[in-house]
């Protein structure tokens, strides 16, 4: 059993079933990352962890002790909110004191404790702004802080970078993830954001329809999708059934569906092993500029390809210019119904 | 664009006039002895003089201001409360809660006072007490104002949120509601509570019915003096209104003292 440990929790609400029957373990230290689309429980099972919603059904259990029906004072759990939830009438430095006053901390440690997380959060010199003086990314960090100087077991993260830049959101990503690391805090990270999960997990869990579709480390999650879903979800594979793989190339596979990665594709190789790949003819209908990368849309036989080329000027491709793609037999992902 | 500034400055310029003459006539009426011709005649502050001398107008001036103050506390806190309870333990109650506070709109003084009177004025109970009574009178007539102001007030700052933060945080939901969501909904309640100020100074008709002239506010120092002196009424008025401008003053300047304060800490 995990540091934290979902034992078959389900969550109503009315008659919507959002989580139906999640068994999940959350190793200590760990940066876990509930990863999903909208409205398919990842949120819910968050608020559940923290006390905000009671479950419906099952046990959660944290360091060994059932907090189910615990209230979310008494967790020991802290939380980042996706809309900072910064107190309006507080300075930055009462916000991070909120938590220690809170468990009856006495001054002096309070102040100390406060200069030092500000300092790691990069806010020292912006302790008696209020929140409303501060950028969207300094009031997420004023979240952070305040969240983790009272030293909680857990950590929660629920989509707290979603309003933020995407300059910015890289930034954060990094430094959040290098704060984790340092206090070794086991951290549950939400995200719709697959790009996001692959940065800063240790493990991803892909919710989808209240289940858990898929868990694993990222480049496992990323490079072994088990379903359509899941290919569907991380990365942009290109999903097609073995009809389509069969006209596109011209051979037969034995699974429902195949996924291929757009980045193994490639475009006009002269290969020496060419009994070990798939071939497909076919003409550029699109390509799009994604900064360092060319995707090209390849119509091979009515079936589109996509294929992710690293930018070089002297490569690029015409629309309407024929090509041949190759692919890495074993690179092609075989799902099964 | 020009021209449209122009007609629009002249615009608030006319309705400022509109609004000001009734008060400043009143004011130039209080004092002078007589204006039976075109202009004012006898200037004097007499009547200012007698009347900021004189107990019982000071004493019913103080009556006015503590019957004002105690039910604006009362509805204040009553209203916080039940916005409370119902905004986290039942939200769904909430569109009936607001149609009960919305009732008092439609019910007249008169209506109210006698229904109060006949329903609580042989109750040998504190609630049998006719200031009690008149109280809770006002209670009645403020509680559509207060609540609108605080509830708007308290979706403006999305007060579950908040909420839940400080009970992640470690704090109750009462002592996160009191330390966080008060602090941030001041302003409404502020607005709210002057606006019942105004209300409670302008009330003649409660006082009078359920307390009696024996209850000598303000109001009914002003009916009593209307009998022997029309430019000393017209002098209490002036002072009423002085005392209303002045207690709203002095609310935004706390108010506003609290804001410098937090931007100087800044700052400094």
């Amino acid at each position: 059993m995990g540091y934290i440990h979902f034992e078959n929790v389900t969550k109503d609400f009315g008659h919507n079933h959002v989580l139906k029957g999640i068994t999940m373990d959350v190793e200590k230290g760990h940066l876990v990352t509930l990863l999903g689309p909208s409205g398919c429980g990842k949120s819910t099972l968050l608020r559940c962890l923290a006390g905000l919603e009671e479950v419906t059904g099952g046990t959660i259990s944290l360091d060994g002790k059932d907090i189910t029906h615990v209230n979310p004072r008494d967790r020991g759990i802290g939380m980042v909110f996706q809309q900072y939830s910064l107190f309006p009438n507080m300075s930055v430095a009462q916000n991070v004191a909120f938590g220690l006053n809170m468990k009856k901390v006495d001054k002096e440690t309070t102040a100390r404790k406060v200069r030092e997380m500000l300092t790691i959060v990069g806010l020292e010199e912006k302790a008696d702004h209020y929140p409303s003086q501060l950028s969207g990314g300094q009031q997420q960090r004023v979240a952070l802080a305040r969240a983790i100087v009272t030293e909680p077991k857990v950590l929660l993260l629920d989509e707290p970078l979603s309003a933020i830049d995407a300059k910015l959101r890289r930034n954060l990503q990094v430094e959040i993830r290098r704060i984790q690391q340092d206090f070794g805090m086991t951290t549950i990270f939400v995200t719709h954001d697959q790009d996001e999960a692959m940065v800063m997990s240790d493990v991803i869990h892909l919710f989808h329809n209240g289940l858990i579709e898929q868990s694993g480390a990222p480049t496992e999650m990323y490079t072994q999708p088990v379903s359509k879903f899941a290919a569907s979800f991380i990365g942009n594979y290109n999903i097609l059934s073995a009809a389509e793989f069969e006209k596109a190339c011209g051979e037969a596979v034995d699974s429902a569906d195949v996924a291929i990665r757009p980045e193994i594709v490639r475009i006009n190789l002269e290969v020496a092993d060419e009994s070990k790949r798939y071939h497909m003819e076919g003409e550029v209908i699109n390509s799009l500029s994604h900064g360092n990368l060319m995707r090209y849309t390849i119509l091979c036989n009515d079936v589109e390809i996509n294929a992710d080329i690293m930018f070089e000027k002297s490569q690029l491709l015409e629309i309407g210019q024929k090509v041949r793609l190759s692919i890495r037999k074993t690179n092609v992902i075989m799902l099964n119904s | 664009m020009k021209k449209k500034t122009w007609v629009s400055s002249l615009y608030i310029v006319l309705v400022m006039i509109y609004l000001l003459i009734p008060l400043l006539a009143t004011a130039v009426y209080s004092m002078f002895q007589k204006w039976t011709g075109k202009l004012p005649e006898g200037f004097t502050l007499q009547n200012y003089v007698e009347l900021l001398t004189e107990q019982d107008f000071m004493l019913s001036l103080g009556r006015t201001v503590i019957i004002c103050i105690v039910p604006i506390f009362l509805t204040v806190l009553l209203v916080l409360l039940a916005l409370f309870v119902v905004t986290i333990y039942f939200p769904r109650l909430e569109k009936y809660v607001q149609l009960l506070c919305m009732v008092p709109y439609m019910i007249q003084g008169v209506i109210l006072s006698v229904s109060i009177i006949s329903l609580y004025a042989g109750s040998p109970t504190i609630l049998g007490n006719r200031l009690v009574m008149l109280v809770g009178a006002y209670c009645i007539i403020i509680l559509p104002h207060i609540y609108q102001g605080i509830r708007n007030s308290m979706h403006a700052v999305n007060m579950p949120m908040l909420l839940e933060a400080a009970e992640m945080l470690g704090a109750s939901k009462i002592y996160g509601f009191f330390r966080v969501i008060v602090p941030n909904i001041i302003s409404g309640i502020t607005v709210s509570s002057l606006l019942a100020v105004g209300l409670i100074f302008g009330d003649y008709v409660l006082v009078r019915n359920i307390a009696g002239t024996g209850f000598k506010n303000v109001q009914v120092y002003l009916f009593l003096t209307m009998k022997s002196s029309s430019t000393k009424a017209s002098a209490v008025f002036v002072i009423i209104m002085i005392t209303t401008f002045l207690i709203t003053l002095l609310v935004l300047f706390l108010q506003s003292r609290d804001t410098k304060k937090r931007l100087q800490k800044v700052k400094g």
